[in-house]
């Protein structure tokens, strides 16, 4: 048996996905009894499909060489390419547009509307249209998964939705954004002003040219909205978030925190009641203090307490490694489901 | 409110039990006993007692029903439960906005306290100042915070809040 996967965006994260398959698809074989195949990818301007089963080494390495992975799209979209092609799940995996989360948005609708699983890290059609994609995948008995799409590597959605099923999680407080964590922790450590730690944050790659996404707490906006549908049930957008950046940030306040033995982070907060995104004065040693690029997530239970999950939130082979995670979970269902051993 | 009473109890069967019914039947909530059985004076022997009541009205009750059983009350000490609050506000504010600030804050019902402490750089100007201070039910806090929200939105400073609880 197989499960053939489409990858629609071949960017850092596809192709960490395709180098995933490769590293990871005889593990998952021998784990599950079925073969991780990819048939199909798409790039924004070209794509390939064959039934048969494409060499993912093969598709990277044409990307690389050619800047594209086959013959050009034409003007045809993803959903109209796939309509009559045979595919088990679509990896969507696309840039984040948080305007209106197209692409990715009607890719996705398609796939779960023709009963299609899909698994994503894109997380504008999700913090737009959770509500909606849930409901169509429901619809059609298609399955959708998300991990990726919030934390990078850091394993929150499937942590809070599949092993701490039994919890009544009370509240969620976590750093989803590193490269508000870099500049923030390079104000206080080395007294940078923060448009300084903004520049060096840019010259490392961290923040792009245009840092709002970052800066104006978006990203992390989009990330507390998933969590919000994901784990509080709540049914809200990414507009519904009370939300403040770190752009007004001045060193002074940075200093001032530091005398009371605190840090300024920007924290997401989800709880049934609560959803935002600002600056917080956090006590040094407490788990949100955490340096560096890393995401962290608290959570408060009512029976585990007190609870804290970190790791990695971004990066081609990390963000990959979360993708893989779910469509490691789609095949075990699949194993469960046709009464194999696992 | 937590209080601790030192009482005086007859030195005979009974007295204890006697003397704490009253905290529990006005609805108050023992944290804790410790009874002294070495020391005795005039016949009684002293007991600590520490509880929680939630209003001023049902710790008078209780005095007068311990004063109905001819419990004496040595001592008796009161502290309210206070809940704390902490921000730093930092951009282009003025001292009148400021004192504005302090009169909002200043004008919550059940506000304990409240300090500033401010940091200004010699050499940007830039401003800083930590807004930090107790009230006495936790449903305060919620209105510290709604009024230094709007005001921030208003004013256009920055609103870093503490992690709270």
């Amino acid at each position: 048996m197989n499960v053939d996967v489409v990858i629609v965006g071949f960017g850092t994260v596809g192709q960490g996905v395709a180098e995933v398959i490769v590293r990871k698809a005889p593990a998952l074989h021998s784990a599950f009894g079925e073969k991780l195949r990819l048939v199909g990818v798409f790039d924004s301007s070209s794509y390939e499909l064959n039934g048969k089963g494409l060499d993912p080494r093969e598709m990277i390495a044409r990307k690389e060489k050619l800047g594209k992975v086959g013959p050009r799209l034409d003007g045809k979209t993803v959903p109209e390419l796939l309509a009559d092609f045979h595919y088990d799940v679509m990896v969507e995996v696309t840039p984040t547009n948080i305007q209106d989360g197209e692409p990715g948005l009607s890719h996705m609708m398609a796939a779960l509307t023709s009963g299609k699983d899909v698994v994503t890290s894109n997380k504008g059609p999700l913090a737009l249209k959770f509500k909606e994609l849930a409901a169509a995948a429901k619809k059609n008995g298609a399955r959708m998964r998300f991990e990726a799409s919030v934390g990078g590597a850091t394993p929150i959605i499937n942590v809070s939705r599949d092993l701490l099923v039994g919890e009544k999680i009370h509240s969620i407080r976590a750093i989803v954004n590193g490269t508000c964590n870099f500049i923030l922790n390079r104000m206080k450590e080395e007294g940078l002003p923060f448009e300084q730690a903004l520049r060096e944050a840019q010259e490392l790659g961290y923040a792009e040219k245009d840092p709002s996404y970052d800066i104006d707490g978006i990203d992390s906006a989009a990330k507390a909205a998933i969590l919000a549908n994901a784990i509080f049930g709540r049914e809200c957008t990414f507009h519904d978030v009370r939300r403040v950046g770190i752009r007004g940030v001045s060193l002074e306040a940075v200093s001032l925190a530091a005398a009371e033995k605190k840090v300024i982070r920007l924290v997401a907060e989800v709880s049934p009641t609560r959803l935002e995104v600002s600056p917080r004065l956090v006590p040094i040693g407490h788990p949100l203090a955490i340096g560096g690029t890393l995401n962290i997530f608290q959570l408060m239970t009512d029976l585990a307490g007190e609870m804290t999950v970190a790791g990695k939130g971004a990066g081609r082979l990390e963000t990959a490694s979360a993708v893989l995670s779910d469509l490691a979970a789609l095949m075990k269902e699949n194993c469960v489901a046709k009464g194999r051993e696992l | 409110m937590r209080v601790h009473a030192d009482l005086r109890l007859k030195d005979v069967p009974g007295q204890l039990v006697r003397a704490l019914e009253p905290i529990s039947s006005f609805g108050g909530n023992i944290v804790g006993v410790v009874h002294h059985h070495d020391q005795v004076a005039g016949g009684r022997i002293s007991v600590n007692v520490t509880f929680e009541v939630k209003s001023q009205k049902q710790l008078e009750s209780t005095l007068q029903a311990w004063k109905g059983l001819d419990i004496d009350v040595a001592r008796l000490s009161s502290l309210f439960e206070t809940f704390e609050f902490e921000y730093v506000i930092t951009g282009d504010i003025s001292p009148t906005e400021l004192r504005e600030i302090t009169d909002g804050i200043e004008s919550v019902n059940e506000l304990d306290s409240v300090d500033l402490r401010y940091s200004v750089s010699p050499s940007t100007g830039e401003k800083a100042i930590l807004i930090f201070g107790k009230v006495k039910q936790k449903a305060a806090l919620a209105r510290v915070d709604d009024f230094l929200r709007q005001r921030a939105l208003q004013s256009g400073f920055l609103l870093i809040s503490g992690l709270g609880e």
